[in-house]
């Protein structure tokens, strides 16, 4: 008994440790991020917002931002749009190939990012997609569509049994079923994917340094630029904004249904 | 098609061109088969339920009951047979123009609806005004008394609650055929009583044509005007309760409905014995037998007693047992231990009385032994 807790009151510790080890940098960037010096100090001589200031005035990380933003809603609708039908024959079809189907979605997910990002470069040159809207959306999806069809698969095939059954019995036409069950309990698990894929979208940064160009870039390609010229509080006051931002989101989806279950198969 | 609609014509009936019991029963199931793998789940079942008649289908875990439903509603496709309604082949039709109402083992409630809606979901479908449905779905939850429960969600309502709103939801429908999976198998002794008669009550009210499955054979005997008893996916026997309480045709219904006592006889050269006690009895097929004698058809009697035409068997009164509405009495027999229905008002054999068991040998039904 007495041991038992003595164990679980180390593991306890362990993991306050882990998680500690895991904040640490983020509270150190968040800390930076309120500094008043003019370079990257720890801990600072000054507090100030002057960083947040001037951070709204940088041209160039705020268009990153807006194109960050507008890809991510892109993709996460088209993520959905593409992603259901191909979830849905997953979770439900009964035809040959179904697993090999499956293990397709999956590979992407296993493919180094890295030549993922080449490879695009490749295939958008010709077609002048590189460092446009479509482009690094088309991009992103390749990212995303996995993650979510492979997400939305799973909370269709955990719905409960026999309701689809049920509206069939009372008259519906399949596709009456699925807008009036299927489509309503799927809702939550739907709109989790979604803001799966606008923060995948939003974070993607190795394909997207392959195909950005001076015409467009997301703010992550606009990051790595700014800190390969200089270091200075400012990149620490973006960083604070995101994630907030990201917190947000997660915050909101762990309201909707959890964010385990969410993630989870 | 051409041809029924002329020969109603002429002579103001329906034409004999089918067997007739498949023209008298509404539901008329063919030879409906159902593989899973190596496992047969429904093997080529035969049945026909007259219109507003309630059939149980009654038979122990696994011996195809869900699945024989399931095709019925049109849920899985049989592998062979016809699901025939009001002389309509509706083995190709789809599940949601079948007209048939079913209510779910797990009751399958929509979470995301209020009670109303969920009674008024096959009513939308149907497209029926707003209002009317209203009325029509609170109509049908004082019809299984959940009056005022129409703005409760369904996790907020009891196990027997559910089951009547998916009564209701199924009823209000008024459907051609209405299919029960073990719907009371969840509910507790006292409610599952109370919903037994009122199930039926509405049943023969809204004279709806019904099949209801269970493994539970009070509810069968109760519930339903016929049984048919399910094994290995197929049917064994079909009948009335007393038919099959009485006349079990195979030895799996003599053991499944009802208690009965198993004696397992031996052949000499004089015929049966039981425990070396000869033994009268009738339909006897070849080969091993066993004798399956209900508890209330022997009656216990002093040694003393002559025993006439009855056969007769000593034992020992081991022990008696009130088990509410009668009491058995455990007698030790040559031939083993057997259960005794102590008549009404009778007195108790006391502990280690001396006994003779008595019974006519029309009473006892004998089947050949199954390999063990
Ligand atoms: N989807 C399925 N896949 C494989 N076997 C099944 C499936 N459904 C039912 N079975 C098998 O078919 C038999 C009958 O099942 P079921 O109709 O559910 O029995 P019951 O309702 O009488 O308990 C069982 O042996 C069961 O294991
Ligand atoms: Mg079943």
């Amino acid at each position: 008994m007495n041991t038992g807790a003595g164990a679980s009151r180390s593991l306890a510790f362990a993991a306050a440790g882990v998680i500690g080890l895991l904040l640490a940098p983020v509270v150190v960037v968040v800390v930076i991020s309120f500094s008043a010096d003019s370079f990257i100090v720890f801990p600072p001589s000054g507090w100030s917002l002057r960083w947040y200031e001037r951070l709204l005035s940088h041209r160039p990380l705020m268009a990153g931002l807006q194109l960050s933003a507008t890809v991510a809603a892109f993709v996460a609708v088209l993520s959905l749009i593409l992603g259901l039908p191909a979830a849905l024959a997953l979770a439900r079809g009964n035809f040959p190939g179904r697993e090999a189907l499956r293990a397709f979605f999956l590979a992407p997910l296993l493919l180094p990012t890295l030549v993922l990002g080449l490879a695009l470069l490749l295939a958008f040159q010709p077609f002048g997609l590189i460092a446009t809207l479509p482009g690094l959306v088309l991009a992103h999806l390749t990212v995303t569509l996995p993650f979510v069809v492979r997400m939305m698969a799973t909370n269709f095939a955990t719905l409960p049994d026999d309701l689809e059954a049920a509206a069939a019995t009372l008259g519906a036409p399949p596709l009456r079923v699925f807008f009036r069950v299927t489509l309503p309990l799927a809702a939550p698990g739907l709109a989790a994917s979604g803001a799966l894929a606008f923060l995948l979208s939003f974070d993607e940064t190795v394909i997207s340094l392959f195909v950005s160009g001076p015409r467009a870039s997301t703010l992550p390609v606009e990051m790595v630029r700014y800190v390969e010229g200089r270091t200075d509080p400012m990149i620490a006051a973006l960083s604070t904004v995101l994630v907030c931002g990201t917190l947000a989101v997660a915050v909101a989806v762990e309201r909707m249904i959890g964010l385990t279950r969410a993630v989870g198969r | 098609m051409e041809q029924s609609l002329a020969a109603r014509d002429h002579c103001g009936q329906r034409p004999l061109k089918q067997p007739s019991l498949a023209l008298m029963a509404h539901l008329v199931l063919t030879g409906l088969t159902k593989r899973y793998g190596q496992t047969v789940a429904v093997a080529s079942l035969d049945l026909a339920v007259e219109r507003g008649e309630s059939v149980a289908l009654l038979g122990p875990s696994g011996c195809g009951k869900t699945t024989t439903l399931r095709m019925l509603a049109g849920l899985i496709a049989p592998d062979a047979g016809r699901v025939t309604v009001a002389d309509q082949d509706l083995t190709q039709v789809p599940t949601h123009k079948r007209d048939m109402g079913y209510v779910f083992q797990s009751y399958a409630l929509f979470p995301h609806l209020d009670v109303a809606a969920n009674v008024a979901f096959g009513l939308a479908e149907r497209g029926i005004a707003r209002s009317e449905r209203d009325r029509r779905a609170r109509e049908a939850l004082a019809l299984v008394r959940l009056a005022g429960f129409e703005g409760r969600r369904p996790r907020e309502l009891s196990g027997g609650q559910q089951q009547r709103v998916a009564l209701a939801r199924a009823l209000v429908l008024r459907p051609q055929v209405l299919l029960l999976d073990e719907s009371l198998s969840n509910l507790d002794a006292r409610l599952r009583e109370s919903m037994r008669h009122e199930i039926r009550e509405i049943q023969r009210n809204l004279a709806i044509t019904t099949l209801f499955v269970t493994h539970d054979q009070t509810e069968a005997l109760t519930m339903c005007d016929r049984i048919a008893v399910m094994n290995r996916g197929r049917i064994e026997q079909i009948g009335t309760a007393r038919e099959i309480y009485d006349t079990p045709a195979t030895r799996f219904v003599a053991g499944f409905v009802g208690r009965i006592n198993t004696i397992p006889l031996a052949r000499d050269a004089t015929g049966l014995n039981a425990g070396g006690i000869a033994i009268r009895a009738h339909g006897v097929p070849d080969g091993p037998v066993d004798l399956f004698l209900r508890p209330q058809l022997v009656a216990l009697a002093a040694r003393s007693e002559p025993a006439g035409d009855a056969n007769r068997l000593e034992g020992v009164a081991a022990r008696t047992v009130f088990v509410g509405d009668r009491s058995e009495v455990l007698v030790d027999t040559a031939a083993g231990r057997l259960v005794v229905e102590l008549a009404p008002g009778a007195p108790a054999p006391a502990d280690g009385a001396e006994i003779a068991l008595l019974w006519a040998p029309e009473t006892g039904r004998v089947f050949a032994r199954e390999d063990a």
